[in-house]
């Protein structure tokens, strides 16, 4: 081991975006405009379980915008859940993009683990699901 | 990107997502400068780099040199 880098999750790729919704098993995102508390925004929309207005995601800004009222009109842990599975499916699609293969854990903390074998890419496969 | 020249032999890069999509990223395996050209397009796609730490064995890499790394924070 050589390095060890922590990033700062955006959310640009709406293939992405798109995968992680499947995973979650919730509708995929529409591109439209959605009244929010705020104010209209327009982007990739996704509706989270139980939350009352939709996410926003501006995907060239990777930015997400989002009322959730501290968490009294929409569950934070539904907003992480679409943020972990996202980084998951787009950290899998560039890393099988570069011919590499990969791997996939969920660990009991509630996380989940790529191992990126470099230069292996038919062998990947998933070894437990996270989802 | 891929820079397999160093070793060649089981490099690996380790990403870890956190329950709240914190990323954390870690290569294995890698000698001199590939150690950081290895993971460098899955922490560009990802986002933006928050913090890097190196190790022992990154100091021990001659070519992978230190003052590379901090010139980016």
């Amino acid at each position: 081991m050589s390095h060890v880098v922590t990033i700062r999750t955006k959310v640009r790729d709406p293939a992405a975006l798109a995968a992680a919704c499947r995973r979650l098993g919730l509708a995929e995102p529409t591109q439209g405009t959605a009244q929010l508390f705020s104010g209209e925004a327009s982007g990739l929309l996704v509706q989270l379980p139980g939350w009352n207005y939709p996410l926003v995601v501006d995907a060239a800004a990777g930015e997400v915008k989002f009322d959730n009222y501290g968490g009294r009109w929409g569950s934070q842990s539904e907003l992480d859940r679409l943020l972990q599975a996202y980084a998951v499916e787009k950290a899998k699609i560039e890393a099988r993009r570069a011919g590499h293969g990969v791997t996939e854990q969920a660990q009991a903390d509630g996380s989940i683990k790529l191992t990126i074998q470099v230069g292996q890419g038919a062998q990947g496969a998933a070894i437990g699901g996270a989802s | 990107m891929n820079d397999t020249s160093s070793t060649g032999a089981n490099q690996v890069i380790e990403v870890t997502v956190g329950s709240a999509g914190d990323v954390s990223v870690r290569t294995v395996g890698f000698v001199g400068p590939s150690c950081r050209d290895a993971s460098r397009f899955i922490e560009q796609a990802l986002g933006e780099r928050a913090a890097e730490t190196l190790t022992g064995e990154f100091y021990q890499s001659q070519s992978c040199g230190a003052a590379q790394a901090r010139q980016e924070f």
